[in-house]
């Protein structure tokens, strides 16, 4: 006897759900993003630096009271589905979350930047763009199971700066840690002295493969809070204050707001694969709705 | 904090020194990686005044122009930096970006008068101060056209002028 499970759903209020969550990603910082902001603008001391800061605060309460993008590049929407014990995911819902992004993304406006042509008119830009922001195709999903009953998306928008600043490479680790964080450290202040748009957060996703490496890059923006920072993190934010580079890279004390790293089950080897991303000063752009 | 109006005079730039603090208004350019070499390749072929450019005391912002809003894009990316020689000596006085440019490229800057500042990105508030946008040249490059903007109070800091830049603190 074949059993038929039938799933009823609002698609409607599915979709509303993702469009309003991609709009708050791309126009609001978290509430631990706005504090350590204050906290850093109360610490800095260089005056260009001190300005840079508050008026990148204030440009992030405009956008949030106008539910418009923090950044021209509004990003590219990366999404993370957390799957409690009894939720199903069908294709139905994926393609409800598709039409939520497609939504959020007209209504914001998104930047419209989706490449058209061919593979080689895509790869050098030869094709043109298309004009409807929600033609921006989002990065695939990443999924994840949870103890918690929940169906919960989470939408990261991505800009193009910490992308060709980022690094996924290997480091061999000689068995101490210090190896591996002086080696992401290296690669930390390399890239904020050239991103233009610090102060960054880092994201670091260290397992045993480059996708998974960058998929744990991917999760630790998703639950990194400024507020509560590991002492390997800490490390790292210290380290790249005593840069000097500070906000834009004008110099100053704010280089770093934070670091989230995830590490995840690793290889009897000598080598760790580490992703990271400098994420730029508006960023890590993030929500979470929680869809059924 | 100094408001510097386009069109911006040589005495201007003279005064200006690492670190300023401005504001800017008035017409200025955007362009950035698919359209500044078009443009030089205009500047070549002697083209400029058929598409209504003028780019005597002006300035030109790294960025794209989009529903979205602008912002700056990094300067440093090859093709926005490598016109910026050919861009100062044709008149431009200010370029409007982000990040740090090389040696070859401050010594440039010198040589032909022209100076480079960093606008931070804070596209709410930019959208505020951006008065009127209309495309100029190479309209199918869509947000990456050549456009004109009419701007009032634009803030950046003067990032590198006269043979010194800001980034050369110590790291």
């Amino acid at each position: 006897m074949v059993k038929v499970f039938m799933i009823m759903r609002n698609k409607n209020e599915i979709i509303d759900k993702v469009k309003e969550c991609l709009i708050k990603a791309a126009s609001t910082f978290s509430d631990d993003k706005k504090e350590v902001y204050r906290q850093a603008i109360e610490r800095e001391t260089v005056k260009t630096a001190k300005w840079v800061l508050e008026t990148t605060l204030k440009n992030a309460e405009v956008s949030e009271l106008n539910r418009s993008p923090l950044c021209d590049d509004s990003g590219i929407p990366h999404l993370f589905l957390e799957i409690g014990p009894n939720q199903n995911v069908d294709g139905e819902l994926l393609s409800c979350i598709r039409e939520g992004v497609i939504a959020g993304l007209r209504e914001l406006p998104g930047r419209p930047m989706a490449i058209k042509g061919d593979d080689k008119q895509r790869i050098d830009q030869s094709g043109g763009l298309d004009l409807d922001p929600g033609a921006l195709m989002a990065a695939p999903i990443l999924l994840k199971s949870t103890d918690e009953d929940i169906l919960r998306l989470h939408i990261l928008m991505h800009g193009g700066g910490p992308e060709i600043r980022g690094k996924t490479f290997r480091i061999f680790h000689k068995h101490k840690v210090s190896v591996v964080t002086d080696e992401i450290i290296d690669w930390a202040v390399e890239a904020s002295g050239k991103l233009g748009c610090s102060p960054v957060t880092v994201a670091i996703g260290i397992g045993r493969s480059h996708f998974e490496a960058t998929s744990l890059m991917l999760e630790a923006m998703v639950f990194g809070n400024h507020d509560i920072q590991n002492d390997v993190e800490k490390e790292i934010t210290d380290r790249l204050n005593k840069s000097n580079i500070g906000p834009l890279g004008l110099g100053g004390n704010t280089t770093a707001l934070g670091t989230f790293i995830k590490v995840g089950p690793q290889r009897a080897s000598g080598v760790r694969i580490v992703s990271m991303r400098p994420c730029c000063s508006i960023e890590p752009r993030k929500a979470s709705v929680e869809l059924i | 904090m100094l408001d510097i109006k386009t069109p911006i005079s040589d005495t201007t730039i003279a005064k200006l020194a690492v670190g300023d603090m401005i504001t800017i208004s008035g017409y200025i350019y955007t362009g950035r990686d698919a359209v500044l070499p078009k443009i030089v390749s205009l500047i070549e072929a002697g083209k400029l005044k058929e598409y209504g450019i003028d780019l005597e005391g002006a300035v030109i912002f790294h960025t794209a122009v989009s529903p979205a809003g602008v912002g700056p894009t990094s300067s440093n990316k090859y093709e926005i930096e490598s016109s910026i020689p050919a861009l100062s000596v044709a008149g431009v006085k200010l370029h409007l970006g982000k990040g740090e440019l090389s040696k070859e490229t401050i010594d440039a800057l010198a040589k032909d008068g022209s100076v480079f500042a960093v606008i931070p990105p804070v596209t709410a508030l930019l959208n505020s101060m951006t008065l009127s946008s209309k495309v100029l040249a190479f309209p199918e490059l869509g947000m990456e056209a050549f456009h004109l903007l009419e701007v009032k109070g634009y803030p950046a800091i003067i990032a590198i002028a006269h043979g010194k830049s800001i980034y050369d603190y110590e790291k």
